[in-house]
């Protein structure tokens, strides 16, 4: 071991790295999202300023698509979590059957996002769906999954949490198993019930693991572009358009300002959703 | 052994004089058999993903063996090649050659090589001439015509002949043939269309505006649709929501295609290129029973043109090989290889009249006339860099309005109003 002044270089190459891959590029974004350039016109490039971004919060098709990204973010995260939760206190149970299923439950955390939103494009499918054709056999009607707004953003919904239900439930399982069974032994010698000794032992130990999954799914959700895309495109009108996928349309047309003006508001907006989890993660108990 | 090396007593420096000598002759012959540029010349083609793709590799070895060039194919499906040809020409050109639709003439011509001294060697007079329209951009040519796209209506004659009704001519004729034919109990609707997210619902629409007279954007330089004109179209696009398929909001081009193959839908306004599958018998359960035309008029016809032009990099290193190539591609010789192509799905047609009234075409290509007929009095979309934002912008206000988030009338003021802000009005 060397001195602290020695010890200080081995920071270098991490500082490199983070610079290099982190904040080079960052800094370089925020320096484009203050000009109006547009690809077709690059002899034309003119300094903005705020411009972008002023014109972004004048914007209703941003604004709107904003509102999408928080429904579709706090939506499929609820229902991962409580998904997620019955799962884990279910798997927590001393049944032995239940260990096979477990690794089948894990299957869809390893199908590509883009195969997965596919292939429920066709289950979901109004004519050909397999869905539907249970549905009609059961005299329901044949729902047009991807064509109605409401019905739409709850396929999205229901879709990344089929996709994101087993992390969430391989992290809270993973909580439980470290939380001391004697605890337990002593609620129960006390009287306590099962729901007594959930609300009172369970969920406040699991507090710290369940935000930690909060965040990492809350930080993938608001960001969730290949499942929309393949399912909806944010349609039917701009009923699932989230801000991946405005920006999508944005920087395909060759937008690099505005573009990038919108990929430094979603850091941003993230970066604040972050800082109230960790917040709430870190408050003192 | 020690030393020289020595095989059936012939020396090593004997072996390698040899050896000198055979490669001199392989490169003489080389020189002789191939023109000097091309030696060894590879060409980066950016070219659309698909079936139009399985026209062009199935014919590629027949030019690279003529000519000596090597074309490595790099493609993209549709809704990704604008963006991808884009980058590429604004970053320096990854390319030496883009297969392009015509709308982004335009947009990338400042990137794009003019052709203009070139094609003055080639038999251009034999082009229909809209489709050399396609390739041309503020005077100059940047593009030669490969592929004509065009609307036209296909129709079941069948089932037409069982009604008693004619083909329609108008827009009112085919909404009233619709309503008549339309039955949704027994899965059997009026018309196809794609009326939602999808890039050609907005064609849709724009093909009903003009049929009455409106405009995207006048010869003012400001938008035209928010008119009398356009109010026309838009109506009649949404009555023709009405009698078709009830998820038409998710439907793609492929959808029109597949209701028109199962028999479900009894009319559709489609690309022409959407054709030939549906006369594969083995395929579409309607083979031989449609019947193919100019697209039906409000107050004029206007089928839309969709000419897939090639084009070269302005800063290519490989000007020649990419102008034969180019050439090639837009010559009578492809055209009536990938015309006749073996392939129920794959349908690149020409744009040089020779080739579309070749009796071996017509024999291929039973909506040949239709076609042709189209094309003669297709309507182009604005000339102008800035349409591709324009075509996304209706894009986006028609999913909203057939998703019932704007009315009839907020639809045209936010189509128009968008359009101005886009053009800086």
């Amino acid at each position: 071991m060397g001195t602290l002044q020695t010890r200080r270089w081995y920071l270098i190459p991490g500082l490199v790295f983070l610079i290099g891959i982190d904040l080079v590029p960052l800094i370089y974004s925020v320096g484009v999202s203050l000009f109006n350039w547009w690809l077709v016109r690059p002899q034309e490039i003119r300094f903005l300023g705020l411009g972008n971004y002023l014109a972004l919060v004048g914007d209703p098709t941003f604004r709107r698509a904003v509102v999408v990204t928080g429904v579709f973010t706090v939506g499929s995260v609820l229902v991962e979590l409580l998904a997620g939760l019955a799962l884990a206190l279910l798997f927590a149970q001393p049944f032995s059957f239940l260990r096979p299923i477990r690794a089948v439950l894990l299957l869809p955390l390893f199908v590509v996002p883009v195969v997965g939103a596919t292939m429920w494009r066709l289950i979901l499918h109004p004519d050909m769906g397999v869905v539907n054709y249970y549905l009609n056999v059961l005299g329901l009607g044949q729902p047009a999954w991807l064509g109605e707004p409401t019905l739409a953003m709850i396929a999205i919904v229901l879709v990344d949490a089929w996709r994101t239900i087993p992390f969430m439930f391989l992290v809270i399982h993973a909580g439980l198993e470290t939380l001391p069974a004697e605890l337990y032994e002593a609620a129960r010698v006390d009287g306590a019930s099962w729901l007594q000794s959930f609300r009172f032992i369970t969920v406040p130990l699991l507090t710290y693991v369940i935000l930690l999954a909060v965040l990492i799914r809350g930080m993938d959700a608001f960001r969730e572009f290949d499942i929309i895309f393949v399912l909806t495109g944010g349609g039917p009108g701009t009923a699932t358009e989230t801000i991946q996928l405005l920006n999508y349309r944005i920087f395909g047309l060759g937008h690099m300002g505005t573009a990038n003006a919108v990929g430094i508001v979603t850091l941003v907006l993230v970066a604040l959703m972050c800082f109230l989890l960790i917040r709430a993660i870190l408050r003192p108990r | 052994m020690n030393g020289m090396r020595v095989v059936k007593g012939v020396s090593r420096k004997t072996c390698r004089g040899y050896a000198y000598l055979l490669a001199s002759l392989a490169l003489a012959l080389l020189v002789v058999t191939v023109p000097a540029w091309a030696q060894t010349k590879t060409l980066n083609l950016s070219m659309l993903a698909g079936f139009k793709e399985d026209v062009l590799r199935a014919n590629l070895p027949a030019f690279e063996k003529k000519t000596g060039i090597k074309v490595v194919v790099d493609s993209a499906p549709l809704g990704e090649l604008y963006k991808k040809q884009l980058l590429s020409l604004s970053t320096g050109a990854r390319h030496d050659v883009y297969f392009m639709d015509e709308p982004w003439v335009p947009a990338l011509a400042d990137f794009l090589l003019p052709l203009d001294d070139r094609v003055k060697d080639i038999d251009m007079p034999d082009f229909i001439p809209t489709t050399v329209e396609a390739g041309a951009y503020g005077g100059k040519q940047y593009a030669l015509p490969v592929d004509p796209n065009v609307q036209i209506l296909i129709y079941r004659k069948d089932l037409f002949e069982k009604k008693g009704l004619k083909p329609p001519t108008t827009w009112d004729d085919l909404l009233g043939a619709a309503k008549a034919l339309h039955d949704p109990a027994k899965q059997q609707y009026g018309f196809a269309l794609a009326a939602g997210t999808d890039p050609q619902a907005p064609l849709y629409l724009t093909l009903l505006l003009w049929s009455y007279g409106a405009e995207l954007v006048t010869s003012g330089g400001r938008a035209g649709v928010n008119t009398e004109a356009g109010k026309k179209g838009a109506e009649m696009f949404l009555e023709l929501v009405k009698v078709a398929p009830p998820n038409v909001r998710n439907y793609t081009f492929a959808d029109v295609n597949k209701a028109l193959q199962l028999g479900q839908a009894a009319m559709a306004v489609q690309w022409a290129s959407g054709a030939k599958p549906l006369e594969d018998a083995s395929k579409s359960s309607v083979a031989g029973k449609l019947g193919y035309m100019v697209p039906p008029k409000g107050t004029r016809n206007a089928p839309m043109r969709g000419v897939w032009t090639v084009a070269i990099a302005k800063n290519t290193s490989n000007q020649a090989a990419a102008w034969e190539f180019a050439n090639w591609l837009s010559s009578k010789e492809f055209g009536l290889a990938s015309t006749k192509f073996p392939s129920a799905i794959s349908a690149i047609h020409n744009a040089r009249v020779s080739v579309l009234q070749d009796p071996s075409t017509k024999a291929a290509l039973p909506y040949v006339d239709a076609l042709l007929a189209s094309l003669r009095t297709a309507k182009g979309r604005p000339r102008l860099k800035e349409y591709p934002d324009i075509q996304e912008h209706m894009r986006t206000t028609t999913a909203r309005l057939t998703a019932g988030e704007l009315t009839l009338d907020n639809a045209l003021k936010e189509m128009d109003a968008g359009i101005n802000k886009i053009l800086g009005k």
